[in-house]
């Protein structure tokens, strides 16, 4: 019986049919699921700008999302609002789309990003009264291992730090992976921009934050994002419109 | 036809007679990478032991028909068919953990428990007997995960299953975690302490000098 299997006939056949089985089977898997994939990252990106926006673990994310969020786009460069579609934002992949976004020259690129969008999408959550209460940035930049992805919770005054949350970084875990660390991302609430990251004890002073212990470039790269994407190369000119009264 | 008592042989053998991490030593990467948390662990070892059980069973039904030519592509094929359906369902109904386990899952495709599994039993066996040789190499790679994952989490962490067991001193508990625990080489040491153990109480698994 085995003796026959070696023809190139058979070979070919039994090599073609199994692609043609696995091929259905993988295609199957993926279109399926597909929509419920989908609908976890959306999701996923929902619950970090709410939890930015101080509401922690909530049941209904899309519903508490639709209820107390209003996204809009931004064009950097002017800081006024612009009709792109906010979902069609990717934080990892549209600073890679050429039509999209822009190189950074090393001497302006603080974050370490090497490009960014020419738009983005910013996040207002609004309290009963439907007005804006808190003012959520999406910022990214480079840490000790890689980009740090996070959202910067302010405001409507465009300098009270409301909440910090990184939701996704590279940080080795128990150093830079402190800095999802409730007890860090606490000591932000408060402060006054431009904050400056320090050593040893920061007490009271609106504009310091103890550094992370045992993660020194972590803590820059963290200082670096903040202060780059307040600055005019990035939402700067969006803030100062909204110091301006652009939101009522 | 097999009978109950060689299905059990083979269903409970891998576990601690014939190791595939312990005795064997294959599949050590992943090992390392994904014991960090216990959850982690499981899910991992819940999609490994499905992996190799299926990819045993279709194997074993198509060996007569295999070209010997082909037969590590074939194989490969197959395992890698399943090992995307497995990411992907994972991807759909739980998007934390897959997205913390990331390149671990796909990586199971290169697993050589898998592909170990694959050539040694299920080209040579039935397909009931090969499905159950998969559950049973799988079973034996989830116990030395789990294990492993409870050291880490419970000594690095403080917590099992997320659930805190050791407050921690940052947290205004008693507990210093170990920090080296948090991070893949300590693996190392528990695999090697959990072989030592195992050589101990099994002295026939001791190679020869």
């Amino acid at each position: 019986m085995a003796s026959n299997n070696e023809t190139i006939g058979k070979t070919l056949g039994v090599v073609v049919g199994l692609c043609l089985v696995c091929a259905v089977v993988v295609s199957m898997a993926a279109v399926q699921l597909r929509p419920l994939q989908q609908a976890n990252k959306t999701q996923d990106v929902q619950r970090n700008i709410l939890a930015s926006a101080g509401f922690a673990d909530v049941e209904n994310v899309t519903e508490t999302f639709n209820a107390n969020i209003e996204a809009r786009v931004v064009d950097l460069k002017t800081g006024e609002f612009v009709d792109t579609d906010p979902n069609s934002f990717d934080f990892e992949m549209t600073k890679f789309d050429a039509k999209r976004s822009i190189k950074l020259e090393k001497s302006d690129d603080l974050a370490g990003v090497q490009r960014m969008t020419t738009e983005s999408p910013v996040y207002f959550a609004k309290n009963a009264n439907g007005k804006v209460e808190t003012i959520i940035l999406p910022v990214q930049g480079y840490g000790l291992w890689g980009i740090m992805y996070g959202f910067l919770a302010l405001d409507t005054d465009t300098k009270t730090v409301k909440a910090i949350n990184f939701y996704k970084h590279n940080e080795t875990p128990g150093l830079g992976g402190e800095i999802q660390n409730p007890r860090w991302v606490a000591s932000w609430q408060e402060k006054q921009l431009p904050v400056d990251i320090v050593k040893g004890t920061a007490g009271n002073d609106v504009h310091k934050v103890d550094g992370l212990s045992g993660a020194t470039l972590t803590s820059v790269g963290v200082d670096n994002t903040f202060k780059f994407w307040t600055s005019d190369k990035a939402f700067g000119p969006f803030l100062a419109k909204v110091r301006e009264g652009a939101l009522n | 036809m097999a009978n109950a008592k060689e299905m059990k042989e083979v269903l409970f053998a891998p576990v601690f007679a014939n190791n595939p991490i312990a005795l064997q030593v294959l599949g050590i990467c992943s090992a390392l990478a994904v014991t960090s948390s216990l959850k982690n662990a499981l899910i991992m070892s819940i999609a490994l032991t499905l992996v190799t059980a299926f990819s045993s069973l279709f194997i074993s039904m198509i060996r007569n028909h295999i070209p010997s030519s082909v037969r590590i592509i074939v194989q490969m094929t197959i395992i890698a068919s399943l090992v995307i359906v497995v990411d992907q369902t994972l991807q759909a109904f739980v998007y934390a953990t897959a997205k913390e386990l990331s390149v671990f899952v796909g990586l199971i495709i290169t697993n050589c428990i898998v592909m170990g599994r694959a050539e040694a039993y299920a080209m040579k066996t039935p397909p009931l007997m090969s499905f159950i040789d998969g559950i049973g190499n799988g079973l034996g790679y989830s116990v030395v995960l789990l294990t492993v994952a409870f050291i880490r989490e419970l000594f690095g962490k403080g917590t099992l299953f997320d659930v805190e067991i050791l407050p921690l001193v940052s947290e205004g508990g008693f507990y210093q975690p170990m920090g080296l625990l948090i991070l893949p080489p300590s693996s190392f040491f528990i695999i090697g302490l959990f072989i030592w153990v195992l050589r101990t109480y099994k002295k026939d698994q001791v190679e020869k000098a």
